[in-house]
C-alpha cells in the first residue's frame, strides 16, 4: 500500500429523484497507483466518476484531492476519458485538440508543443489537418486519450479506455497507460475488461448496488476470495477415484481430456489437508499433476456480486 | 483567453466561417430585394389584356365609358337580353368578363353593376371597373345637368389626409410606418427562430457526438451553455450587420434603378383618377421619400437589436434545454410547439396593434415578454409618444423581457445539466419536471 492517497471519498452520498445512486461509499486512492474501479453496469461507477470530475455534486460526503477538499481549481489536475466520449465531428483534428487543450488551461504555444509530442508517438501526424469524421473509431480514440493525457494531470480517469480498439491499439494504449503510471500519474480505471484489471491494476474497489463492496490490492483481494481449490490430472478409473477418500472434500467439476487423462477440480472442506487427500488416491490412480487454483479477478467480481 | 471567452470564440467562427453563413449574408437582401420585386411583379402582370363585354340596358354608356387597350370593351349585340349574351360570353373564349350594366343605374344609386367571369379577376381589374363605370355615370350627370366639364373637373379632388399626433409634430401617418415595424417584426421573429433553433442543434451535436461531458469537465454545464448562446447570439448580431450594410449598398446602388424600371409609369395604369389630367404622385418616389425621412431609423435599429437580444436570450435557453432533452432533432416536435404559440400569435396580432397602437391589447402583448419582442418594435415603428409607445412602456418591456430571460436561462440550465447526460431515453414534460427540481 502506498502511504499516500491523492484521493480519499468519506461518506459519499448522492440520490437521483427515483434511486440511489451512490450509498455511503468510502474510498482511498493511492497516489502513482492504477486503481481499478470495478462495478456490474448501473452500480454507480459513473456517478462517482462524475462526481470526481465536479460534472456533479454529491448529497453528502468529502472528496480530498492531495489532502485538500476537491474544488474548481483541481479540474485541471484531472483528464477525464469518459464511457460516452466522443469529438466534434465537423472540426479538423488540429483544431480541436487544441480547442480541448486550451479549455483544459494549457496555453496555445505549450499546447502545440505537448501535441507535437503525443502525435509522433502515436503515429498521428498526419492527421491534423484532418476533419474527425475521416477518421476511423481507432484514430479518433488515440486523439481522445491524447487530448486527456495533453495537460499532464495528476489523476486521469479512464471510463472503458480500451472498448473498440483493436489488440495492437489496445497493446499500445495498455503500454502508454503503464508508462503514465510509471511517471508518477494515479489512474483509476473502470473498465468491464478483467484481463486488463489483472494486467495493470494494483488496486481495485467493487461496486455493487451504490455501496463498495471490496477495496484492497489485487494480490490480497484474490487471497480472501481463495476458497482451497485445487486441480488435478490423473489417469485412471473415475470410480475409483471419487471413492478413494471418504469425507472432507467435494468433488467441483470433473472432465475426461481423453482415454488416459482426466481433470478433476476439488474443494477441500474444513481442515481437510490437500495432503490427506493424496494419502487416500495414490494407491488407485496415477497422480499427473496437481495445482492449487487461485481465483481470478473475474472469479472474484462474480462472486462478490452475486452474493449479495 | 478565459474558457468561456474560449467557447464563445469557437461557436461563433465555426459558424461565421461556414460556406452557408457567407453565402446567406450576401443572399439574404438579394433574397429579399427578389422576392418584393417577384410579388409585385406577379401582382401587377397577371394578365396583359381583358376582353369585355358589356351589355348596357339603357344604352347611355357606349359613348361615355372609358375604353383602353388593356381593357378592351365590346358591346353586346342588340336585340339580346341578358340570358343569351351570357350564353354568348359562356362560348366565346376571346372574352374575359362580362359586364352588365342594368336599365336603372345611370338614373338611380341604388342599383348593382354585375361582372361575370369566368377566371377571377382581380382586385386592381375590379376597381379598375368600377372606377370607369363610376366615372361615366359621373360624367352623364355632369351632362344631364348641364355643368360645364371644366368646373367639374375643378370641383373634383383627391386629397391627401396628413394624420399627425399634436404633441409631436414627427409622429405623422404612424399607420404607413407600422408596416415598417412589421417587416423589422418579421425580422425579429425569424432571427430569434433561426439563431435560437441553432442553439439547440449545437445542443444535440454535442449531446450525440458524446463530446459533452469531456467539455464540462472542464467548464461547467451552465458556462457551457451560456457561452453557446452567446456565440450564436453574436453570429445572428453579425448576420444583421452585414444584411444591414449589404442592403444599404443595394438600396443605394441596384434598387433604384429596377424601381424605375419596374415603375415605369406607362406600366402603372392609375386607374381611380377620374380624369386623366389630374395631379399625379410617382409612388416610387413616394415611398423613397417616406422611407427616408419619415421612419427614424436611429433608434430603431437601437432597439432592435435589444428586442432581437432580449428575445433571443429568452427563447435560445428554452431551446438548449429542449436540445438536451432529446437526443435526436425528431424529437423536438413536442417541446418546440408551446414555444412557437407566443410567436406566431403575435405576428398574428400585429395587424390588430397596427389599427390601434395604444389599446390595451397593443400593451399587453409589448409587455409580456414571450410577445413583446415582435409587438413592442411595431409600436416603436410607428413612433414614440402619446399616439404609439410611451418611453417608459419601452424601459418597462426590456426591464419585464430581461428578468424573464433570467429566469428562464436559470430553469434551462438545471434541466440542460442533467439532460444532456441522459442518453438513450425520450424525455416527457415529466422529466423535465424532474430534472428542475432536482
Amino acid at each position: 500500500m502506498s502511504s499516500k492517497n491523492i484521493i480519499e471519498i468519506e461518506g459519499l452520498h448522492k440520490s437521483y429523484s427515483n434511486h440511489k445512486a451512490l450509498d455511503n461509499i468510502n474510498l482511498s486512492i493511492g497516489e502513482s497507483k492504477i486503481f481499478g474501479l470495478l462495478g456490474p453496469n448501473g452500480a454507480g461507477k459513473t456517478t462517482l466518476i462524475r462526481i470526481i470530475n465536479q460534472i456533479l455534486e454529491p448529497d453528502q460526503g468529502v472528496i480530498k484531492f492531495a489532502g485538500e477538499l476537491l474544488s474548481r481549481k483541481h479540474i485541471h489536475s484531472i483528464g477525464y476519458l469518459p464511457e460516452e466520449r466522443g469529438l466534434y465531428k465537423k472540426m479538423k483534428v488540429g483544431e480541436q485538440v487544441l480547442y480541448l487543450a486550451q479549455l483544459k488551461g494549457l496555453s496555445k504555444k505549450d499546447a502545440k508543443h505537448k501535441l507535437s509530442y503525443w502525435f509522433e508517438k502515436l503515429g498521428a501526424e498526419t492527421w491534423w489537418n484532418k476533419k474527425v469524421e475521416d477518421l476511423s473509431k481507432g484514430m479518433a480514440q488515440k486523439i481522445q486519450f491524447i487530448t486527456t493525457v495533453l495537460h499532464e494531470p495528476k489523476v486521469l480517469i479512464l471510463d472503458e479506455p480500451l472498448s473498440g480498439l483493436d489488440p495492437v491499439n489496445s497493446l499500445l494504449i495498455k503500454n502508454e497507460i503503464l508508462e503514465l503510471k510509471k511517471n508518477n500519474t494515479s489512474i483509476i480505471l473502470s473498465t468491464h475488461d478483467m484481463n486488463s484489471v489483472e494486467e495493470i491494476c494494483e488496486e481495485v474497489a467493487i461496486i455493487n448496488h451504490s455501496k463498495k463492496i471490496l477495496q484492497g490490492s489485487i494480490n490480497e483481494i484474490k487471497k480472501n476470495y481463495e476458497e482451497k481449490l485445487w486441480t488435478i490430472l490423473y489417469s485412471g478409473n473415475q470410480m475409483n477415484f471419487t471413492n478413494a477418500v471418504w469425507g472432507g472434500w467435494e468433488l467441483m467439476n470433473h472432465i475426461v481430456l481423453n482415454e488416459n487423462i482426466k481433470k478433476a477440480e476439488i474443494k477441500l472442506l474444513n481442515d481437510f489437508t490437500i495432503n490427506k487427500f493424496i494419502k487416500g488416491i495414490v494407491d488407485h490412480v496415477e497422480i499427473l499433476e496437481i495445482n492449487k487454483k487461485t481465483p481470478s479477478i473475474n472469479d472474484v467480481f462474480i462472486k462478490a456480486t452475486t452474493d449479495e | 483567453m478565459s474558457k468561456i471567452g474560449l467557447i464563445i470564440s469557437r461557436e461563433y467562427l465555426t459558424r461565421v466561417k461556414k460556406k452557408t453563413f457567407i453565402l446567406m449574408s450576401f443572399l439574404g437582401p438579394l433574397l429579399i430585394f427578389g422576392f418584393v420585386l417577384l410579388t409585385s411583379y406577379l401582382s401587377q402582370e397577371n394578365k396583359e389584356k381583358y376582353e369585355i363585354l358589356v351589355v348596357d340596358e339603357s344604352h347611355l354608356f357606349d359613348s361615355i365609358l372609358r375604353n383602353s387597350d388593356k381593357y378592351h370593351l365590346q358591346w353586346a349585340p342588340n336585340g339580346k337580353d341578358y340570358n343569351e349574351v351570357q350564353e354568348i360570353f359562356k362560348k366565346d373564349d376571346q372574352l374575359d368578363l362580362l359586364v352588365y350594366l342594368p336599365v336603372n343605374l345611370i338614373k338611380t344609386n341604388s342599383m348593382t353593376a354585375k361582372c361575370l367571369y369566368k377566371e377571377i379577376p382581380s382586385t386592381g381589374v375590379q376597381k379598375h371597373l368600377s372606377s370607369i363605370i363610376n366615372e361615366a355615370i359621373e360624367l352623364y350627370r355632369v351632362n344631364f345637368n348641364n355643368i360645364d366639364i371644366s368646373t367639374y373637373k375643378s370641383i373634383k379632388t383627391k386629397i391627401n389626409l396628413d394624420v399627425v399626433d399634436i404633441e409631436n409634430k414627427e409622429n405623422r401617418n404612424i399607420q404607413r410606418k407600422a408596416f415598417v415595424g412589421i417587416a423589422l417584426a418579421l425580422f425579429i421573429y425569424g432571427f430569434i427562430f433561426l439563431y435560437s433553433v441553432q442553439v439547440m442543434r449545437g445542443v444535440i451535436e454535442e449531446k450525440t457526438n458524446r463530446i459533452v461531458e469531456v467539455i464540462i469537465s472542464s467548464v461547467s454545464s451552465f458556462e457551457l451553455m451560456m457561452a453557446k448562446i452567446i456565440g450564436v447570439g453574436l453570429v445572428g448580431i453579425t448576420q444583421f450587420i452585414i444584411w444591414a450594410i449589404v442592403t444599404m449598398i443595394m438600396s443605394i446602388s441596384i434598387f433604384p434603378l429596377l424601381i424605375i424600371d419596374k415603375f415605369d409609369p406607362s406600366l402603372q395604369m392609375n386607374s381611380d383618377e377620374l380624369v386623366n389630367n389630374s395631379f399625379k404622385i410617382d409612388p416610387n418616389n413616394e415611398a423613397i421619400q417616406f422611407i427616408i425621412n419619415e421612419v427614424q431609423w436611429s433608434y430603431l435599429i437601437v432597439f432592435f437589436i435589444l428586442f432581437f437580444l432580449g428575445g433571443y436570450l429568452l427563447y435560445s435557453g428554452l431551446m438548449a434545454a429542449i436540445g438536451a432533452a432529446v437526443d435526436e432533432e425528431a424529437d423536438t416536435q413536442q417541446f418546440l410547439l408551446p414555444l412557437t404559440i407566443p410567436m406566431v400569435f403575435a405576428i398574428l396580432m400585429a395587424s390588430k396593434v397596427i389599427d390601434d397602437p395604444s389599446s390595451s391589447l397593443a400593451f399587453w402583448l409589448s409587455e409580456i415578454p414571450f410577445t413583446s419582442p415582435i409587438i413592442m418594435i411595431v409600436r416603436i415603428a410607428m413612433g414614440i409618444g402619446d399616439s404609439s409607445v410611451e418611453i417608459w412602456e419601452i424601459i418597462l418591456s426590456l426591464f419585464l423581457l430581461t428578468i424573464t430571460f433570467i429566469g428562464t436561462t436559470w430553469l434551462s440550465g438545471r434541466i440542460y445539466r442533467k439532460g444532456i447526460l441522459s442518453y438513450g431515453k425520450k424525455a416527457s414534460y415529466s422529466d423535465l419536471f424532474k430534472w428542475l427540481k432536482n
